[in-house]
């Protein structure tokens, strides 16, 4: 229950950011948040991740190369 | 401060075991640090629609640290721990209306409680506070003073979507069911093991060796057909949806209609989201001895009414949480819950 509470809280601190520019439908939880939650997660257990390269994103942008 | 909890005498033990579910939220504290600091939620009126659990205590302390004025009342009667209320109103100051195994009326009560504060931000399992709101006209005006709803749980989502389509939902609905870091962990790896702890927890069974039949392979099915096979039962998993069943099957589990499980199943566990999994073909199919018990939202997965007109005669609490219900001389079905 750590992430999904956390992530309440922190959607409920979205509303009140975004207060009068929701509208009246069901919406996600920004990936954003989702993400940090996840990050401090893992952090949090003690593991760590690797991070894209800049050659690795721009692989993953592209179409041109490796094919 | 107005509440309506059952024994204010558990403050202490509610208390010891709110801070020893906080040990392992270290997100959320991480959240409620940020939140005492910088008070993101100052001036706002919170009704929050939860199981009143220690885990959600550490939520509304993390949402009164930001600022909010929150008042809590339980989603589910059952799961409502009286001393978490007790120590909640006494020791962190937020008004809670809640008493384990509150009746039907005085759950409806509790939720109007809730929404008098009339709320700036809701929190549902369940969508009962959108569809009291929705439902009665004199909460007509507390849908423009509300920035927004969170909704915690899938049957809830399923719900809020279906208010969406009908073009009824009156401000947002934010479906915290949906977020990876929720479905992905609490649906899969939470229920998976709380249901597999209630089941043995009330049964004392030995799973290793039992055929135990899981039906619907969502995120929650997922959890305990993965759980029941770690305990060594032989994981029979039923779908509806021909993509899930194929995912089942190269998962590993065996994969069959319902009515051909219930011929071997020692044990059913349903957590589908939908009424009637388990029906009168199925119990008249089942062997003797057989447990039934449902791990979804609803008590509706299940069709009670249906064993109750089979049996002949009902032994209730045969062990606590456990009723017998004698089919026939020689075969009678258990009914967890």
């Amino acid at each position: 229950m750590d992430m999904s509470f956390a992530t309440q809280a922190l959607t409920s601190e979205f509303c009140v950011k975004k207060r009068g520019k929701l509208t009246s439908v069901v919406h996600d939880v920004p990936k954003k948040i989702d993400a940090w939650v996840a990050t401090l997660k893992l952090k949090t257990m003690g593991i760590r991740i690797d991070t894209l390269t800049a050659a690795q994103k721009k692989y993953l942008t592209s179409w041109e190369e490796g094919t | 401060m107005k509440c309506d909890i059952a024994n204010r005498g558990l403050a202490g033990t509610g208390k010891r075991r709110i801070e020893w579910a906080d040990n392992d939220m270290p997100v959320l504290q991480e959240v409620r640090r940020r939140f005492s600091k910088q008070k993101p939620l100052r001036g706002l009126r919170m009704s929050a629609c939860l199981h009143i659990t220690a885990e959600t205590a550490n939520l509304a302390r993390a949402l009164k640290a930001g600022g909010a004025d929150i008042v809590l009342c339980a989603s589910n009667p059952l799961s409502t721990q009286d001393d978490v209320s007790a120590a909640l109103v006494k020791h962190y100051g937020i008004a809670v209306f809640a008493r384990k195994g509150e009746d039907t009326k005085t759950f409806y009560k509790h939720v109007h409680a809730v929404l008098a504060h009339k709320p700036n931000i809701t929190m549902d399992d369940g969508a009962d506070l959108v569809t009291t709101i929705l439902r009665n006209k004199k909460y007509a005006g507390l849908g423009e003073n509300i920035l927004g709803s969170m909704e915690e749980t899938t049957t809830g989502v399923i719900r809020l979507r279906a208010m969406e389509k009908d073009g009824i939902l009156r401000f947002p609905v934010i479906a915290v069911n949906d977020a990876d870091t929720k479905h992905l962990f609490d649906n899969r790896y939470g229920t998976g093991q709380s249901t597999i702890d209630g089941i043995i927890r009330a049964t004392d069974i030995l799973l290793a060796g039992k055929n135990v039949v899981v039906a619907g392979y969502g995120w929650c099915g997922r959890g305990v057909a993965m759980r029941a096979r770690g305990m060594g039962a032989h994981t029979i998993v039923t779908e509806v949806d021909p993509i899930r069943a194929l995912e089942a099957a190269m998962d590993g589990f065996s994969v069959m209609p319902m009515i051909e499980a219930a011929k071997i199943g020692d044990l059913f566990v349903t957590l589908t989201g939908d009424k009637e999994v388990i029906r009168t073909e199925h119990f008249r199919a089942m062997k003797n001895g057989a447990m039934v018990c449902n791990s979804g939202h609803f008590d509706v997965e299940i069709d009670i009414p249906a064993l109750k007109k089979l049996a002949k005669s009902v032994r209730k609490g045969v062990r606590a949480f456990v009723d017998e219900y004698v089919i026939n001389k020689g075969k009678s079905i258990f009914l967890l819950g």
